[in-house]
């Protein structure tokens, strides 16, 4: 069977609802960085965070009332998909519907809280409220609950390939007649602790623009945010081809993986929808398109939006599928010059199939091909 | 009676069978020490060493001293900023290919709860002190879930695409059901699963705040059952088309031939007290192995000893089986949350391959609102063909999977 995307949702820096974002994409604006600060006030972060508006109107549902920002954004891109979808005339039944969420860092916020407790006086100032909310199913749960789907529901983790895997894993579920329809969420939260480890990690760039593709890689600048996409046999956008990728020992070797994975899905008239994020990712895609696809236009959504590490790769399909029903990419902002990589420019049209090259800051590598 | 395979002919696609599979638990390192250990009812629950528990109810945990699952290893600068569950998982996969040294994954599907969820906890603990923060690095990049997964296999030399599925207590039974399918439909001949975690400090707090966990001991389905105890571990398994298996002469330890999933939304920790999710699950494991319910010889429950899983899970079995044999595991090993599911399917494979029924220990008296057939305080020999597993979790994620002893 064909597997395609019937509808989509994004809950992003720049606001909520794919018309909206992508409009803004279009026009080359970039979300405005906010000052996060650290644990004990004398240290900041710079990230991108959601407006507070962009997860207003959901259902008055009680699995809502206490729900963290990760459950709120998942659910909120989750619902819009399914409501496109629906708009476009399809029927989605609850009894085949499956749900497939990836996420990589999870209910930060909660896990944070509810360890402090624990750190700052005691287990027994531990608090059953929180603890439910900080395992990795929570949002899945949730939006489960909300749609009252009672089938299949699955939580996959890993880096920022890990929105692929689900995809990969949703086609699976269809594929094999496990589902009718399978929705895909990815979301992430921000939180000043996650800023503070990917600044150990030597991965953060201090504060913005977001430099794609520049040698050597400046740091990325983190975000949160949802993506949804509704996966069915009926569809405007095809996926052609997932490549699950492989993994990576040592960052020097991603070049590897990510090859492997154009290697794939290659298609030499399709542009790639890249995740350069300002890391030693970019340096590994670089490579690898220059050897695989160097004609192709690339463009990475990460300087307007920011890295959502376990969103990421939705936010990446999300583009891809708009860039062909538009058939055309937003203009690449702050990218490295002399990359040897071709950039969207305006005259530049986008053919009938885009590749996402999706490849995580944790050791794992992915890719898909959509097309019209 | 039909035969089972007589019936599967119509359902099934490929067959799945198991060729090989490893194991590190509380009941020892290795298939043939936990074969042991179960046949000797061996209760593993001891006072909590890795953390402060003054301030829990419950101060006990099913753990597994590092020289367990160190023994056999070389220690580099690269082994020894891994995490324990990283050498878990190493251990498990030691086990399985040293039985089938050729086996070599397209893809691994692998559950887990938490990851390396204490490198959290000291990265947390450092910065809340100011000190020590010069381990930071190595705690955030051996912390992400699918670390252990990658080191295991980076190990061996295997580099296939890693799924992880974090769906609470259900996890390593997903991951199981999700391999199974894989393998089932044709999409891949060789597929690595089973699930890990190892203790941690925020999870054992977390159930101990929840009031889940037991001061007393793990009593599953006992009429005065007070809850849960901890445990940890990693348990693999290798599946292959069967078929292929076959040919290239791998020997088969058992197969697996049915899959359930379910959700139910009745709340975020609680199941719904009909046992309908439950139900649901294990109807579809039938299902999909083409089975039906008088077919199954023996259930490894999820039985967790609360008050409330027990009562669903014990409804449901009780709706669906009547007087089969039904055993917790828990008591024994505690609940190893994404682990779960996979060492308890382990557990099933060697009670098909042995003949014996593990025993439900900690079990005083029944419950009278649960008539089940229970395994009770001791390990018994029996004729069992086919056995099915439970796992169910947080979120109202409901897993079954039903193993099939390999053919004489």
């Amino acid at each position: 069977m064909s597997v395609r995307i019937a509808g989509m949702g994004w809950v992003t820096p720049l606001g909520r609802g794919v018309d909206q974002v992508w409009a803004r994409l279009l026009r080359g604006d970039e979300a405005t960085a906010q000052t996060i600060p650290g644990l004990d006030g004398t240290k900041s972060y710079q990230g991108f965070l959601v407006p507070k508006e962009a997860s207003n109107n959901l259902p008055p549902h009680p699995r809502l009332r206490r729900a963290s920002a990760i459950s709120r954004f998942a659910a909120a891109a989750g619902l819009d998909a399914l409501a496109q979808a629906k708009s476009g005339n399809l029927k989605v039944e609850m009894e085949s519907l499956a749900l497939v969420f990836a996420v990589s860092n999870g209910g930060v916020a909660y896990t944070k809280r509810f360890y402090h407790g624990i750190v700052e006086s005691g287990a027994q100032s531990a608090s059953p409220l929180l603890f439910p909310e900080t395992v990795f199913n929570a949002p899945a749960s949730h939006l489960a609950a909300i749609l009252g789907l009672n089938g299949a529901t699955y939580t996959i983790v890993g880096d920022g390939a890990v929105g692929i895997l689900g995809i990969k894993m949703a086609s699976e579920l269809l594929e094999t007649g496990a589902a009718n329809h399978c929705l895909v969420v990815a979301a992430e939260e921000a939180d000043w602790l996650l800023f503070d480890a990917y600044h150990k990690w030597r991965l953060l760039k201090s504060s913005p623009p977001l430099e794609p593709f520049s040698d050597p890689p400046r740091g990325t600048i983190l975000s949160e945010g949802a993506g949804a996409v509704l996966l069915s046999a009926e569809g405007k956008v095809k996926i052609d081809s997932i490549s699950p990728g492989g993994n990576f020992s040592h960052q020097r070797d991603a070049i590897e993986v990510v090859n492997r994975v154009l290697q794939d899905v290659r298609d030499q008239a399709a542009c790639i929808v890249a995740s350069a994020n300002g890391t030693f990712v970019d340096l590994a895609e670089r490579e690898a398109i220059r050897q695989e696809a160097p004609q192709s236009i690339v463009y990475s959504p990460k300087s307007p939006l920011g890295e959502s590490v376990g969103a990421s790769g939705l936010w990446q399909v999300i583009v891809a599928a708009c860039a062909l029903a538009g058939k055309q990419l937003p203009p690449m902002l702050h990218a490295a010059k002399n990359t040897g990589l071709r950039f969207p420019s305006r005259e530049a049209e986008v053919g009938p199939a885009a590749i996402v090259s999706s490849c995580g800051l944790n050791q794992q590598a992915a890719g898909l091909r959509l097309s019209t | 009676m039909l035969s089972f395979s007589a019936i599967n002919v119509e359902n099934r696609r490929s067959r799945v069978a198991v060729v090989g599979a490893g194991i590190v638990s509380p009941l020892g390192s290795g298939l043939q020490k936990t074969r042991h250990s179960l046949r000797r009812a061996t209760d593993c629950v001891t006072a909590v060493s890795g953390f402060d528990v003054r301030h829990c109810r419950c101060k006990t945990a099913a753990q597994i001293p590092d020289q367990h699952f160190l023994a056999h290893r070389q220690t580099n600068r690269k082994n020894a900023r891994l995490h324990r569950a990283s050498h878990m998982m190493i251990a498990a996969l030691a086990e399985l290919l040293e039985h089938d040294p050729e086996f070599r994954p397209q893809v691994t599907v692998i559950g887990t709860t938490s990851g390396g969820m204490s490198f959290g906890e000291d990265y947390y603990r450092a910065l809340h002190r100011q000190e020590n923060l010069r381990r930071s690095p190595e705690w955030i990049a051996n912390y992400p879930p699918q670390k252990p997964v990658l080191d295991a296999q980076s190990e061996f030399g295997i580099s296939a695409p890693c799924f992880v599925i974090a769906n609470a207590c259900a996890s390593g039974t997903n991951a199981i059901g999700r391999a199974f399918e894989s393998v089932r439909s044709g999409k891949y001949e060789r597929v690595l699963t089973g699930g890990y975690d190892a203790l941690s400090e925020l999870v054992f707090v977390g159930f101990d705040s929840l009031q889940a966990a037991t001061p007393e001991k793990c009593r599953p389905f006992d009429r005065n059952r007070s809850g849960m105890v901890l445990g940890e571990g990693a348990a693999l398994l290798a599946l292959e088309n069967f078929e292929t298996a076959q040919k290239r002469g791998a020997e088969i330890l058992g197969e697996i031939v049915g899959y359930g999933i379910s959700t139910d939304n009745h709340h975020l920790t609680q199941p719904d007290p009909s046992g309908s999710g439950p139900r649901r699950a294990m109807e579809q494991a039938l299902q999909s192995a083409g089975c039906g319910a008088d077919q199954v010889d023996y259930i490894n429950a999820h039985g967790t000893a609360t008050l409330l899983n027990d009562a669903a899970e014990g409804k449901a079995i009780l709706e669906l089986f009547g007087k089969v044999p039904v055993s917790s595991t828990k008591g024994m090993i505690g609940h190893s949350l994404g682990a779960a599911g996979a060492i308890e399917a382990v557990i099933c494979l060697l009670a098909l391959q042995s003949q014996f029924l593990p025993p439900n220990i900690n079990f005083r008296e029944p419950d009278p609102d649960l008539a089940l057939n229970v395994v009770a305080n001791e390990s018994r020999d029996a004729k069992i063909d086919v056995a099915l597993s439970n796992s169910f979790g947080f979120g109202g994620t409901n897993a079954s999977v039903l193993i099939r002893k390999a053919a004489a």
